[in-house]
């Protein structure tokens, strides 16, 4: 159809001509045309509606003024290719509106020969694709997600089973080793029971690890049941029971209530027990301690809430590393644990579309903060 | 009291005998016979069943087995008449809740977690009721109660 366009130059008269011009009037694409060299020269109604401009304002100027600067460079080819008598068919490129504002379109420029065949100028079509290209990348988006969300299934399904498979050597070496110890006591001698010892007590530790690894795999894996949940009172029920089990302690507990959230219920409680237990363990070595929750302004999330201690604290330049599992920054000599805690709390929240982090100082006590989001939990 | 046997469905030799060895530590002193896949393990329970043979008095069944999973092997004994009442003891790799569950929903009486140390074995014996069932040489803590 493009091609045809330069018969309307053949002058009004020709029924043929009428036809044409009212087919490029009525149509729902821009139809431009333009000289060899790139400027303006008709511009039809939906060219208006498309970009803007009246006919009056743009017949004349460079085809580049319809272009992002930066896709200035994709005209100059189209006109070097038309200049050659090709044609560019269905190119898709942005297209600058009269307001500034960019858009999708799909084009095609045609040279126009007169009846020489001489070169005398070159016709576009734009179809506006914005819509088309909104729905493509909602649609790549979408695809992007499930393969995402396909990945980490995967990774969590291998995390399982790897876990699973590495308990079947650990249980010969432990089991075998015991036997050893038991039925051959007497032969491995004082320093051989030693070495017995060591093995078993590092295949403990290695089943505690795989242990962890199986928590956090089934806290990535584990369905999302979202309820309303007061979040203080989770707290205040973890407190009494951490204080029930240490009567000797002198802790005081501050604790906001309620604080209502839309939360899985089990894991979230999850999250807050490794929170508040991590306060009690490093306030440990204390005579009075306190252990604050509460809520701070949330910003864009849901809720913002904070666990604060006044415990031993932490060198803040390995704040990141706190949340990765298996770090620890204080010895186990010192304070026990493996290092899954805050990991599974990272975990928790993040399947809560949430965020975790901490402030603290080594010695000044330790505030570790974290979102939930009112929407939809994955 | 009528000897019967235990039948240990367990694919992986080190538990095998790592169970074995628990076993006979505890004076177990009943014939067990170790089936190594889910197959195997149905085709010594159901020809036993078939022919008359008397039927094993106890089964203990890991879940991860090849050829036929123990699940399905569990799934297969409840499902036949003849077999549904022998008491299975399912050996776990973790104390993972699915599988727990996945095994009480298919009918398994109790679980023990691997290695099958024999202070959890004991209590699952005793929780079944299956004192009558175990000959070993009496100890303390572990009286044979009347059936």
């Amino acid at each position: 159809m493009g091609v045809d366009v330069v018969k309307l130059e053949d002058g009004p008269g020709f029924p043929e001509s009428e036809l044409l011009s009212a087919i490029v009037e009525s149509s729902d694409d821009a139809i431009v045309g333009g000289t060899t060299g790139g400027q303006i020269t008709t511009w039809n109604p939906a060219a208006e509606k498309i970009y803007g401009y009246r006919a009056e304002q743009i017949v004349g100027q460079p085809l580049t003024v319809l272009s992002p600067d930066e896709r200035i460079g994709e005209i100059e080819e189209t006109l070097a290719k038309i200049g050659r008598g090709e044609r560019v068919v269905h190119r898709e490129t942005v297209c600058r509106r009269q307001d500034g504002e960019t858009f999708h379109v799909s084009m095609t420029a045609s040279p126009i020969h007169d009846g020489d065949g001489l070169l005398i100028g070159v016709s576009a079509i734009a179809r506006d694709i914005t819509e088309q290209h909104q729905a493509r990348a909602a649609a790549e988006l979408l695809r992007k997600a499930d393969d995402l969300e396909q990945a980490n299934r995967t990774l969590e399904s291998f995390t399982y089973s790897v876990a699973h498979d590495l308990r079947a050597p650990l249980r010969a070496l432990g089991g075998f080793t015991s036997a050893l110890m038991e039925d051959c006591a007497d032969d491995l001698g004082e320093a051989g029971r030693g070495y017995a010892k060591r093995i078993l007590a590092a295949t403990g530790q290695m089943s505690v690890l795989i242990d962890d690894l199986l928590v956090l795999s089934r806290i990535a894996r584990a369905e999302m049941h979202p309820e309303r949940v007061d979040l203080g009172a989770e707290v205040a029920r973890i407190a009494a029971d951490l204080q029930r089990g240490a009567p000797q302690r002198r802790v005081h507990f501050a604790i906001e209530q309620p604080v209502p959230a839309r939360a899985d219920r089990l894991l979230i409680r999850t999250a807050l027990q490794h929170l508040v237990e991590n306060a009690w363990k490093f306030t440990s070595g204390q005579d009075d301690a306190l252990i604050e929750f509460g809520t701070v302004p949330a910003g864009d999330a849901h809720v913002c809430c904070y666990v604060r201690d006044d415990g031993v604290g932490f060198d803040p330049d390995y704040a990141g590393k706190l949340f990765q599992p298996f770090q620890r920054l204080h010895p186990a000599s010192d304070f026990p644990g493996t290092g899954i805690g805050l990991a599974s709390v990272k975990q928790i929240v993040e399947r809560h579309h949430g965020r975790a982090w901490a402030e603290g100082e080594v010695g000044e006590g330790a505030t570790f903060y974290f979102t939930l989001e009112a929407g939809e939990i994955a | 009291m009528t000897t019967r046997s235990i039948l240990l469905v367990e694919d992986n030799p080190d538990d095998e005998m790592l169970t074995l060895r628990a076993l006979k530590k505890n004076n177990i002193l009943n014939a067990i016979a170790v089936a190594h896949d889910g197959a195997e393990a149905l085709e010594l329970i159901f020809s036993k069943a078939s022919s008359g043979e008397p039927l094993p008095g106890l089964i203990l069944l890991d879940l991860k087995l090849p050829k036929i999973d123990g699940l399905e092997v569990l799934r297969r004994i409840r499902a036949d008449e003849r077999t549904r009442i022998i008491p299975v003891v399912v050996l776990t790799g973790s104390k993972l809740e699915e599988d727990i569950l996945a095994g009480y929903r298919g009918g398994a009486n109790a679980y023990v977690r691997k290695p099958v140390n024999f202070a959890e074995f004991a209590e699952a014996v005793k929780t079944l009721g299956l004192f009558w069932l175990i000959l070993n040489e009496p100890v303390p803590e572990f009286t044979p109660q009347p059936d």
